[in-house]
């Protein structure tokens, strides 16, 4: 096994080249085709995303495959080799298992990339160009990106807006089915929110909006109900939840509206998510009792606080990764390194059989005893010419140098790699 | 036996315990479900010993200190078993594990071989009103614990500061339901407690309230009425009825370990 692995990403390289060396789905179907057509690449497989595009391949040289990446998007190397980063062989294994248990990513934890990477190894697959080693490697890479999903929080808590919103409304409602959900105001983000909020179980959503057509095609959105806006504050005490993101100039639910609606709901508890810059919700809502509020910094520090929580929990997950690379590199090693010690002992003991035989004529003329001493003398002789070889292939097998040891141990003998 | 058995329950409580300290050092429920098992065959011995007492003395178990905390911890942790049962609320075993432990040690250090019953505790009344106030009082902790859990994680939600959330904390939902259902179920029990506490005094010695634990008691059931009357005429909930449950709890401990200073029937020598 011989992996190689050249790649650029966020973190090497800025938007403007990695958009020139990424692979559309039909480009990457004829770079695969046009890869294996090389010598020395038995198998390649590619991964294209919008952070990041790198080639894995079972073959002895990267330089090969730097090039390659120039030449198939035709860009001079010079402007792309400072991004480009290549690993080898036990560095290729680490790297990969990185990045598909999402260590490597821009937000470390997000689930998208296994999706994207076994993506990638389905494209290879259907091309033909993945064999026995990249096999092994992206079967062991997904077990391994899931123990780390299940063994480490990595993943575990919100770090975008809107499942910050989710997050925040289950620690105080606990369940979220029947809940309510108003929203103020037609803004992206607060769509976004809604949207995870009623996924994640909240059962009826009302809309309301200066423009009143827009909360009926909204609320059809949501299977809710339009409000208007003249008295949505009417409505307001059935919402659980408020989302508010219009683009008034000062606040549209002061204290005192606040505190009327929480007494209207006698008490029961309401959170309030305000997006809207300028803010729409008066901060002092914030104290009354049951009334929880939450602007947008507010989330924003929520999201950096899981953030580095996640970032504590990558160093449990780097752990993982290192034990892993390890097992794996143990299993395909030996996996290589018992066919070459078998090979190297045949070999040698073939050259002894021609010998003897090429001589048979003069061992004639010795005794019987004589003849089995010379058996025995060359037997004994090529055992301890190939005893520190033989002992030195067994140690690569758990060695991180050990395939170009093994290697080159091979081209000492003259012995083909296994297939 | 029954003191060995005891002796066993609380080296199970410890790892409850433990789990309690670890759990508050890593902010993340730790060891919960070994703590749990632990706790369970805990209970179970305890159980026995408590039955074993009263085959020796051939009597409730409920005259001595000993006999008094071994059995508060047992309807403590019987009372945890029953909410866990019911709500899987994980994390009030952060609180009631402790008291669990600490009730069982006290019984332990409290032990005294001489089984003579007073005069004036041989009633049949004690059948009725001691079970009745201690759990009457096992519920009023569980109410407790649940507002201690509502105003940890209210106060994260509020502050917005805290890095990280309670995570193994139930939702304000959960905490404020656990709370007042405990706080039913509590408050009948106490109202009947203390009524039969009257009678019995009534019957021995003609009045009623005789010792400071008597006071106590009708102090913190005013509390207790209080808090239920808030809940459901004001529509308390939350953040207030909160503190008055913790309020009412500090009445709890004062009357059942406070008082035992001023003398009377209740001292549980």
């Amino acid at each position: 096994m011989q992996l190689a692995l050249v790649g650029l990403s966020h973190k090497t390289a800025p938007v403007e080249i990695r958009e020139r060396l990424a692979f559309n789905s039909e480009a990457l179907k004829v770079a695969l085709v046009s890869l294996i057509g090389k010598q020395q690449v038995t198998e390649a497989m590619i991964l294209s995303t919008c952070n990041r595009v790198e080639v894995v391949a079972e073959s002895p040289d990267d330089t090969l495959i730097r090039e390659f990446l120039c030449d198939f998007h035709q860009i001079p190397a010079e402007s792309v080799s400072k991004h480009l980063y290549s690993f080898r062989n036990a560095d290729v294994i680490r790297h990969v298992f990185r990045v598909a248990a999402s260590l490597d990513s821009m937000i470390i934890g997000e689930p998208q990339i296994l999706g994207q990477v076994k993506e990638a190894y389905r494209i290879a697959a259907d091309a033909g160009t993945v064999g026995m080693h990249l096999s092994a490697l992206m079967d062991r890479a997904f077990v391994v990106a899931k123990k780390v999903r299940s063994e480490t929080g990595i993943s575990q808590s919100a770090v975008s807006i809107s499942y910050a919103a989710v997050e925040l409304a289950r620690k105080i409602f606990g369940e979220l089915n029947g809940k309510t959900v108003m929203i103020i105001g037609a803004s992206k983000m607060g769509e976004l929110a809604a949207k995870h909020l009623k996924r994640n179980g909240v059962s009826s959503v009302l809309v309301t909006n200066r423009t009143f057509e827009r909360a009926v095609e909204l609320a059809r959105v949501f299977e809710g109900a339009a409000v208007p806006f003249e008295h949505f504050t009417d409505h307001m005490d059935r919402a659980d939840i408020v989302i508010s993101s219009t683009g008034a100039p000062h606040f549209i639910i002061g204290r005192t509206l606040a505190e009327q609606i929480i007494h209207r709901r006698k008490n029961k508890p309401m959170f309030f998510i305000d997006i809207a810059v300028p803010r729409d919700i008066d901060p002092s809502v914030n104290e009354i009792d049951n009334a929880f509020l939450y602007d947008i910094d507010d989330l924003q520090q929520v999201i950096d606080g899981n953030l580095k929580e996640r970032l504590k929990e990558a160093s449990r997950a780097e752990e993982i990764i290192d034990f892993e690379v390890q097992q794996f590199c143990r299993k395909m090693q030996s996996r290589e390194v018992v066919p070459t010690i078998v090979a190297i002992r045949d070999s040698v003991e073939k050259v002894r059989r021609d010998e003897i035989e090429r001589n048979r004529r003069h061992l004639k003329e010795l005794s019987p005893e004589g003849q089995a001493a010379v058996d025995m003398i060359t037997k004994a002789f090529a055992n301890k010419i190939l005893h520190t070889p033989i002992e030195l292939l067994k140690q690569m097998a758990s060695d991180p140098d050990g395939p170009e040891t093994t290697d080159m141990i091979r081209k000492i003998f003259n012995i083909q790699p296994p297939e | 036996m029954h003191v060995a058995l005891l002796r066993l329950a609380l080296g199970l409580y410890c790892v409850g315990f433990a789990h309690s300290v670890l759990t508050a050092l890593h902010k993340k429920q730790t060891l919960f479900k070994p703590a749990l098992v632990a706790v369970s065959v805990g209970f179970v011995l305890h159980v026995t010993s408590i039955i074993l007492r009263a085959m020796e003395v051939q009597y409730l178990p409920l005259t001595q200190r000993y006999e008094a905390f071994s059995f508060f911890g047992a309807l403590v942790t019987l009372g945890f078993l029953i909410a866990y049962a019911k709500y899987r609320i994980a994390p009030l075993s952060v609180f009631v594990f402790p008291l669990i432990f600490i009730m069982t040690f006290v019984a332990n250090l409290a032990y005294n071989p001489s089984s003579s019953i007073p005069q004036e505790l041989r009633s049949r009344w004690l059948y009725i009103h001691t079970p009745l106030i201690f759990l009457g009082y096992a519920a009023f902790f569980i109410a407790f614990a649940a507002a201690i859990m509502y105003l940890i994680q209210e106060n994260a939600l509020k502050s917005k500061h805290s890095v990280r959330f309670y995570n193994w904390l139930p939702s304000l939902d959960i905490c404020d339901d656990l709370s007042y259902r405990a706080l039913a179920i509590g408050f009948p029990l106490i109202t009947l407690g203390i009524i039969t506490g009257a009678l019995w005094a009534q019957a021995v010695w003609g009045v009623w309230a005789r010792d400071a634990k008597v006071l106590f008691s009708f102090l913190t059931w005013l509390v207790y009425l209080l808090l239920i009357f808030y809940r459901l005429i004001a529509g308390w909930r939350g953040r207030k009825a909160a503190y008055l449950s913790i309020v009412g709890f500090i009445g709890v401990l004062v009357t059942l370990l406070g008082t035992n200073y001023f003398g009377g029937p209740h001292t549980f020598q």
